[in-house]
């Protein structure tokens, strides 16, 4: 299954969440791979703690070999390289779990017929070797998105389950802008239909997460003034609606994930460790994440419509 | 203390790709020959004893590069590198890229007539020692942009043959695939093909270093496709069935990870089927240390073991309580 982690703009925690998720899958038993596919700051090896990788690695990232350079990528074994004391030690019963980074001097590049044949060859290459591989895009219309859906429209992929995830905070101006970006006129669904995609089938492989959303009835707000809870909920509520309006809501919905310091500031995996032990990540993050991670491969949260 | 230097050498060279078909049913004879069918001017070669094996023929890639090298400068180099694609039992592509290093040197590149002439042959232009190219070449780091990589010409042929429209793309089961690079000196007077070594690295590259009586490069490149076949078996066996997780007790579990190995793999065990006699020492070797075959039977013996204890029915207390 390829997985396409998309966003409308920076600081969704799109990459932080889906390497989480990405690490979850791993855990339950499904060989991972990680696409490093953000051209413009290619960061993802610093969620998985590998050092020397952390902005990229130096030569034999994915963007040289989009472009022709190398023929194989650079693959980091996480459960080999990662610094994460966790992460050393592969749990019995885990998939494997391989980043694919980006090229430290990357940047974005134009899409020709050839750049788009080597992602073709390189999606079924994993897709044929791994449970799931996770892609994880630039935010915003960007050249990755127009590259994915170009390759995917192509016939050898057509057999091959994708599936998006748009990651969004929960505020106004971003759910308006998730729904911009997944289908308005320069949106990802009229730029797959464009390509050749089939309206329908795109727009239902398409699902929300919406990340950093404040739980009014966390126990973390049970002290605030009665007014602002009233005003909290109310604004939950508003935002519930006006989502709905915008085709984001409950049926299109893939998960929440609540506010969190943890994948605020520190952008990285969320281990039992964090949770159980040192207790700097709370249970609830850990939940969603979990439940994201299952309802990835849950048949009947994508038969939704 | 070092040997003296022999003189000039013949060295072969060459990378076998291997990678499962990405297709939900293995390829008969006929579609195996259309798919392989790479010019129009050239047939492919089928044979059906003691299996199935559809060789493509040849392409030729024209190569101006530099040699590699680990201790010396890397001298240039120019000729073709022939690449094949090997289908066997309609289910196990490979592509083999592989090129003969000619003794001797030149002074200055030729028209390509001269090369094309020669298909498969490279012409060094500077001087170089047979033995630092072959270290050089079979170092495992990746090999440096403008040095002779059939690899890198194997990977190409394989991502196009993979893309056919004659494949479905639904591979059975997961796999990945192997990288074998190999090369091949000319062993001593009278002396019998041996293995001088067969490293994995821990980025999944095989290395083999050969000495054989034979520098016919297409029959060396054979037995190396039929060493990287059953590496890659063995290889995708052992994680698959690492998946499958034998002793776990969810039954049905376990079949159904198990069932797709005995439908597509676990006969195409045939080591040396199709190698030369001349070559055959190669694979003596190999089967009494690692011992592949060993490997592959105790495995294939788990499996049938669990595949039978799974499907008898517990109807009746285990006997040994009478």
């Amino acid at each position: 299954m390829l997985v396409f982690a998309a966003s409308d703009k920076g600081g969704t925690g799109r990459s932080v969440t889906s390497s989480n998720v990405a690490y979850r899958r791993a855990l339950a038993g499904d060989d991972v791979c990680y696409l490093d596919f953000d051209f413009g700051s290619p960061t993802a090896a610093a969620v998985f703690d590998v050092p020397g990788a952390s902005r990229g690695v130096a030569a034999g990232g994915l963007h040289s070999h989009l472009q022709g350079r190398h023929t194989e990528p650079h693959r980091i074994d996480v459960w080999a390289e990662s610094e994460h004391e966790e992460l050393r030690y592969r749990p019995t019963g885990s998939g494997r779990l391989v980043l694919v980074p980006g090229d430290r001097d990357g940047g974005e590049f134009a899409i020709g017929k050839d750049t788009v044949r080597r992602c073709v060859n390189l999606f079924l290459q994993l897709e044929s070797e791994f449970d799931v591989v996770v892609v994880d895009l630039s935010a915003g219309r960007s050249y990755a998105v127009d590259m994915v859906l170009e390759a995917t429209a192509q016939p050898e992929l057509a057999r091959v389950l994708s599936r998006w995830l748009v990651f969004h905070r929960w505020t106004h101006q971003h759910v308006i802008a998730a729904h911009g970006l997944v289908f308005g006129e320069r949106g990802i669904v009229a730029g797959g239909v464009e390509r050749g995609h089939d309206k329908g089938a795109l727009r239902d492989s398409i699902r929300f997460v919406r990340a950093a959303v404040p739980d009014p009835e966390s126990p973390l707000w049970a002290h605030v003034p009665l007014a602002q809870s009233e005003w909290m909920r109310k604004c939950d509520r508003d935002l519930t609606e006006l989502a709905a309006e915008l085709d984001l809501g409950y049926a299109r919905l893939l998960g929440k994930i609540p506010l969190e310091p943890v994948l605020q500031w520190r952008e990285q995996l969320i281990t039992d460790e964090d949770v159980l032990a040192s207790k700097v990540a709370g249970m609830p993050t850990r939940q969603a994440l979990e439940e994201l991670a299952a309802a990835l491969v849950d048949e009947e949260a994508w038969e939704r419509q | 203390m070092t040997p003296p230097d022999p003189g000039p050498q013949t060295v072969l060279c060459g990378e076998v790709r291997t990678s499962v078909l990405r297709t939900s049913e293995a390829l008969t004879a006929r579609t195996a020959t259309q798919l392989l069918n790479l010019r129009p001017d050239e047939h492919v070669l089928l044979s059906e004893r003691p299996n199935l094996r559809v060789v493509s023929p040849h392409q030729l890639t024209g190569v101006d590069c530099r040699l590699p090298a680990l201790t010396g400068g890397r001298p240039r180099a120019v000729g073709t590198v022939a690449v094949r694609a090997v289908l066997t039992e309609g289910r196990v592509l490979q592509t083999s890229a592989f090129a003969r290093l000619v003794p001797g040197v030149g002074s200055h590149r030729k028209p390509w007539g001269h090369y094309l002439l020669r298909p498969g042959d490279i012409e060094p232009l500077a001087r170089h020692q047979a033995r630092d190219v072959v270290e050089g070449f079979l170092a495992s780091a990746p090999l440096p942009g403008g040095v002779l990589n059939p690899g890198s010409i194997a990977e190409r042929l394989l991502d196009e043959v993979l893309r056919h429209q004659l494949l479905d793309q639904r591979a059975p089961f997961k796999s990945g695939r192997t990288r074998l690079r190999w090369t091949a000196l000319p062993a001593a007077e009278g002396a019998q093909a041996s293995i001088e070594r067969f490293t994995v690295a821990a980025d999944g590259l095989r290395t083999v270093a050969l000495r054989t009586p034979s520098a016919d490069p297409s029959a060396v490149a054979a037995l190396c496709e039929d060493l990287a076949l059953h590496d890659w078996l063995l290889t995708t066996l052992l994680a698959l069935v690492e998946r499958s997780r034998l002793g776990s007790g969810d039954g049905e579990a376990v079949l159904a990870a198990l069932r797709p190995l005995v439908d597509h793999l676990l006969h195409l065990w045939m080591p040396g089927a199709r190698v030369p006699d001349a070559l055959a020492g190669v694979w003596e070797t190999l089967e009494r240390r690692p011992g592949f075959s060993r490997q592959w039977q105790s495995l294939v013996q788990r499996i049938r073991d669990q595949v039978a204890l799974r499907t008898v029915p517990l109807s009746r207390p285990v006997m040994a309580r009478s």
